[in-house]
């Protein structure tokens, strides 16, 4: 598989995906004109890396300032796609990074740790982002 | 015109409107609205939790008339694809922000958003988060172009519950309006 590389714009987040590293990123801001259609090809990417055995560690950084409702959704889908391999033994962890003085990222962070029971999310405070 | 509009400029400052914008909405102009915004909230040094908040509303209400507003023009470049038109305005008022959204919306789905927005507008903060956690797991509703969480945000974001008005123009459209408070 390849590297999925999507660039940031001011509304879609940047999309890092490093097929031998395993280490998944999404950072930026994200409220699409049309969120399906900006997440297809990553909740895709994901689904087909999710099928290859590999024990290797899998790394998911989330470093995103802002995201709308929708993308919300879409976030909750790719952490259940996530949880879900997790429970075949694979070690997956996800940093939920969020600016250390915004209160709604951390909360949100919180309830996403609570709705994955298998995942290592760890929420990760940041000066900036 | 020209003489009223002086008037009409005032009436806005008197009710601490900033921003506003009333006519067909592109994805392009919210995102410009969103910088001017914070731009704005960044020269009054509010801070960033604030600023995130009150942009998040922006766009949130925003996203809302361009999903489902029910008067709609032709994109100029492509026809099959349409802008909607609608209102929005952001105030700042002894000291609360106000982001108010208006949108013509079917007569006919007014019992719809009412029972909607009633529910929402008595739930607690914790009900309204559990409410948010417990749609979000749900696939999206057919009416739904977006995840159908839109309100529900708007409503957990903000500091005070949601008002919102729905006026009968005709057998066919009503006009809807949403107010958040921060």
């Amino acid at each position: 598989m390849k590297n999925l590389v999507i660039e940031p714009t001011k509304y879609t987040p940047g999309i890092n995906f490093l097929f031998d590293e395993r280490v998944l990123e999404i950072s930026g801001e994200s409220y699409p004109e049309n969120t399906a259609e900006f997440y297809s090809p990553v909740l895709k990417w994901i689904t087909e890396f999710l099928k290859i055995n590999e024990s290797k560690t899998i790394t998911v950084n989330i470093v995103i300032q802002y995201f709308n409702s929708s993308s919300s959704k879409i976030f909750m889908d790719l952490f259940d796609l996530l949880n879900d391999k997790s429970h075949e033994g694979l070690n997956i962890i996800v940093n939920w990074n969020y600016l250390e003085e915004d209160d709604n990222m951390l909360e949100y962070g919180e309830e996403f740790q609570e709705d994955v029971d298998n995942l290592k999310f760890n929420l990760v405070p940041r000066k900036s982002i | 015109m020209t003489k009223s509009l002086y008037t009409f400029k005032e009436n806005l400052a008197k009710k601490g409107v900033f921003l506003c914008f009333s006519g067909p909405i592109s994805h392009d102009l919210m995102v410009e609205m969103g910088d001017v915004l914070k731009l704005k909230m960044q020269l009054q040094e509010e801070n960033i939790s604030t600023i995130l908040k009150v942009f998040s509303l922006l766009i949130e209400q925003t996203q809302n008339i361009m999903f489902y507003s029910a008067e709609t023009i032709p994109e100029p470049e492509n026809a099959n694809n349409k802008l909607h038109l609608g209102i929005i305005t952001v105030s700042y008022f002894n000291n609360s922000y106000f982001v108010q959204g208006g949108n013509k919306v079917k007569t006919s789905d007014v019992s719809r958003l009412e029972e909607k927005l009633s529910k929402l507008q008595k739930m607690s903060k914790e009900e309204i988060k559990e409410y948010y956690r417990a749609q979000r797991r749900l696939t999206s509703p057919k009416t739904s172009k977006g995840a159908g969480l839109g309100f529900i945000e708007v409503a957990r974001k903000s500091s005070k519950p949601i008002e919102y008005h729905f006026k009968k123009i005709d057998d066919q459209f009503s006009f809807f309006s949403l107010k958040s408070t921060i």
